[in-house]
């Protein structure tokens, strides 16, 4: 067994740690607030390349496992970039897999190398009021006509839509009741978001305010045959196989969140006095960031426990799975009791928790939620039966 | 809306206590549980005239409702008394109204039973079955003091049609087999009736299960709330006492805040019961609510307290030379005796309109 990090592992860390620590809390504050995409953030990070650090070397990337993927995310949320810093580029760094799996030559040349370079930004649209997390159920409809397809529909909660030039859609090209299988009769696109038949409104919300988080509705958008990934009514598997990574990712996200309120709560608590001694004296404030320490540190093994086995080809959803219930609940706790340590100032804008803690919830919800894990280890990994 | 005890109910609880603190010292009590034998106590109980206590008058108590009734339950858990055969008795004694003299005989010590698993809601424990000559024939395993019962209060019949029945436990067809709990201040047996025969007794039974039911929940929360107060008492005594790195340990705010949140759930505890207790008494629309709330909420509260006490205690909690795992085993047995807290916050959920 071996715990250590690789040379070249060492070296993302670092040289993302850098880079990130360039664009402080400050920056992030005045994003958040002014609903504003980080453009600067985001090309510093094209620019360094970092964008294709799992894209296979012939498009331009680097061909980096979901391990490096998933340390640069974390070292991207420690920054203080949270969820906004993490979102700008999630799917670039993995969304793509499906594509370069089972998308077309032409598709792939076209694209990928733009994303690379941060040129072409992309969003996921799978999910759906009606369907939530019961896929299957999605009723965006792909109607063949001559060499095209025409598609009408919703989508919800569409991450950066607004900012995108194009979108992994995914559509029913034969309806749930005509399908043999459930699992059937879906089709993936990768095709550009034509606002002339996409109208995309942005959701209000809490927190991650930097990055847009949309509605979508499509009418009669025209698709051509070539925009399909793989094989038409095979759509779902095709998404399937990115599942367990965007676990990994937004655990290790949540994992960078955590870490970033628990600096700022040793900070405070060493630097603020009160009844003349620092706060961090205090117990009851001491003992909650030592044991949110604890639990980070053995929510981040299970996270490397889980990228390993991805990149080593083995099963890895229980690991996933754990990994992003473990850091999600580590992470949102270390934000909770940064917030509390700093007092009525952790409930301010300005020292910066206050963001940790709305973006540290997300992970809780996203991309799937806690309880939703736990129907997964209940039913797949237990063998209890399906509960719902 | 005042939220107080009377005088008269302060009057007794100071009393009462006072009395326990005299005749139950805690070198006394270990005796009894260690020889398994609470009889001592009971008759002395029983002759200093606690026995009657919270029942009415009518009944042939003398005087007093469900509020004295957990006075009785928080001051014998603080003193971690023998009370299997107090208990057992007044939630079976009405099912006796009408038969001053088993009521009397009952009240001087020849304890009456309800014949239900003592970790049972008395209303959904299942009933025995009873043929046409009034013989009954069945089991009820870990009977509240179901070794030392002279009789036995049985809920017999199928489905909505039931009837409780007055059993003679010497009678032939009875058998009964002690069971050994953790915590010895109460005691339990496996109880097997082989056509026994019965009188039938003239009361509502689903009343009285109802109301035997609602107040097993009040009474016993009320019990793991009195073994609260003494855990939280000992850790507090002994956080003072204990000193570590040239301090009191009760100084570090780990231990402090510990025994800080035991407060909280005693002194929440307190509001709760009583409530509950004076809202079981009043026949209150909600009563059942209530008291499943209560039984739910109390119960669970005072095994967490009891941890927490024996975290602040360290080593010396675990040994049986010091008092607290006599409350620690108290707390443990309240959380499961007549339902356990998920049982009761089933019925509160069935109370909702909940799918």
């Amino acid at each position: 067994m071996d715990f250590a990090l690789t040379e070249d592992q060492e070296t993302i860390r670092k040289a993302v740690r850098e880079l990130a620590a360039k664009f402080d809390d400050q920056y992030w504050m005045e994003k958040d607030a002014a609903h504003e995409f980080p453009t600067e953030f985001y090309k510093a990070f094209a620019d360094g390349g970092w964008l294709g650090i799992t894209t296979p070397e012939e498009y331009g990337g680097h061909g980096f496992g979901i391990t490096e993927a998933s340390l640069l995310l974390e070292e991207v949320a420690a920054s203080g970039a949270g969820m906004n810093g993490a979102s700008s580029m999630h799917l670039s760094i993995f969304g793509m897999h499906p594509v370069i799996v089972h998308g077309s030559q032409e598709m792939k040349r076209e694209n990928l190398p733009r994303i690379v370079s941060g040129d072409l930004h992309v969003c996921f649209g799978v999910t759906e009021p009606g369907a939530g997390l019961d896929t299957t159920r999605i009723t965006t409809f792909a109607r063949r006509d001559g060499s095209d397809y025409v598609v009408n529909g919703r989508k919800v909660w569409i991450s950066k839509a607004v900012e995108s030039e194009k979108v992994l859609l995914l559509t029913r090209t034969a309806k749930f009741e005509d399908s043999p299988k459930k699992t059937d009769g879906l089709t993936l696109f990768f095709t550009d978001l034509d606002r002339d038949h996409v109208d995309i409104r942005p959701i209000r919300k809490m927190g991650r305010n930097a990055v847009t988080s949309n509605e979508l509705f499509i009418d009669d958008l025209r698709i051509p045959a070539e925009h399909r990934v793989g094989e038409e009514g095979k759509g779902f598997t095709y998404i399937l196989d990115g599942l367990n990574p965007e676990r990994m990712l937004v655990a290790a996200e949540a994992l960078g969140i955590g870490r970033a309120a628990l600096r700022l709560a040793v900070r405070y608590g060493n630097e603020r006095e009160v009844f003349g001694r620092p706060i961090g004296m205090n117990q009851g404030l001491q003992f909650p960031l030592a044991d949110s320490l604890a639990r980070l540190d053995g929510a981040e093994l299970v996270l490397r426990k889980a990228t390993w086995l991805y990149d080593h080809g083995k099963p890895c959803a229980r690991e996933a799975n754990t990994a992003k219930y473990l850091c999600a609940d580590a992470g949102f706790q270390a934000a909770d009791r940064a917030l509390q340590t700093h007092g009525g100032m952790g409930y301010s804008e300005e020292y910066h928790v206050s963001r940790y803690f709305r973006e540290a919830r997300l992970t809780r919800i996203a991309p799937l939620s806690q309880e939703m894990v736990l129907n997964f280890l209940g039913e797949h990994v237990l063998g209890l039966p399906r509960s719902y | 809306m005042q939220w107080k005890l009377s005088e008269e109910q302060e009057a007794y609880q100071k009393t009462f206590r006072g009395w326990l603190a005299d005749v139950a010292p805690s070198d006394r009590v270990r005796r009894w549980l260690d020889a398994g034998d609470a009889s001592a106590f009971e008759s002395r109980f029983i002759a200093d005239g606690w026995a009657g206590v919270g029942l009415t008058e009518k009944l042939g108590g003398q005087g007093g409702g469900l509020v004295e009734l957990a006075l009785t339950a928080e001051e014998l858990a603080r003193a971690a008394a023998p009370s299997a055969s107090w208990l057992a008795t007044v939630l079976a004694v009405t099912a006796l109204a009408g038969h001053p003299k088993l009521v009397e005989a009952a009240l001087a010590g020849e304890t009456v039973s309800l014949l239900v698993p003592a970790e049972a809601v008395p209303d959904r424990a299942p009933s025995l079955s009873v043929d046409a000559e009034g013989m009954v024939t069945g089991t009820a395993a870990r009977v509240l003091a179901g070794d030392i019962a002279t009789r036995f209060v049985v809920p017999v019949g199928a489905g909505g049609v039931r009837e409780l029945r007055l059993v003679e436990a010497a009678a032939p067809g009875v058998s009964r087999t002690a069971r050994r709990l953790l915590d010895r201040s109460r005691s339990v047996a496996d109880v097997t009736l082989h056509q026994v025969p019965s009188v039938r007794l003239d009361v509502d039974a689903v009343d009285v299960l109802w109301q035997a039911s609602a107040m097993a929940a009040v009474l016993v929360a009320a019990d793991s709330l009195g073994a609260t107060e003494r855990v939280l008492d000992l850790a507090v005594e002994y956080s003072k006492q204990r000193h570590q790195f040239g301090f009191p340990i009760g100084s570090f705010q780990a231990v402090k805040h510990a025994a800080a949140a035991i407060l909280v759930s005693v002194e929440a505890a307190r509001s709760v019961v009583y409530f509950a207790a004076a809202s079981v008494d009043g026949g209150a629309p909600q009563a059942l609510l209530h008291a499943a709330a209560v039984k739910a909420q109390v119960t669970a509260d005072g095994v967490r307290g009891a941890d927490s006490a024996l975290t602040i205690h360290g080593a010396i909690g675990y040994t049986w030379e010091h008092d607290l795992h006599l409350f620690f085993k108290r707390a443990k047995l309240d959380e499961r005796l007549f339902g356990a807290p998920v049982v009761w916050n089933e019925r509160i959920a069935e109370g909702l309109a909940l799918i």
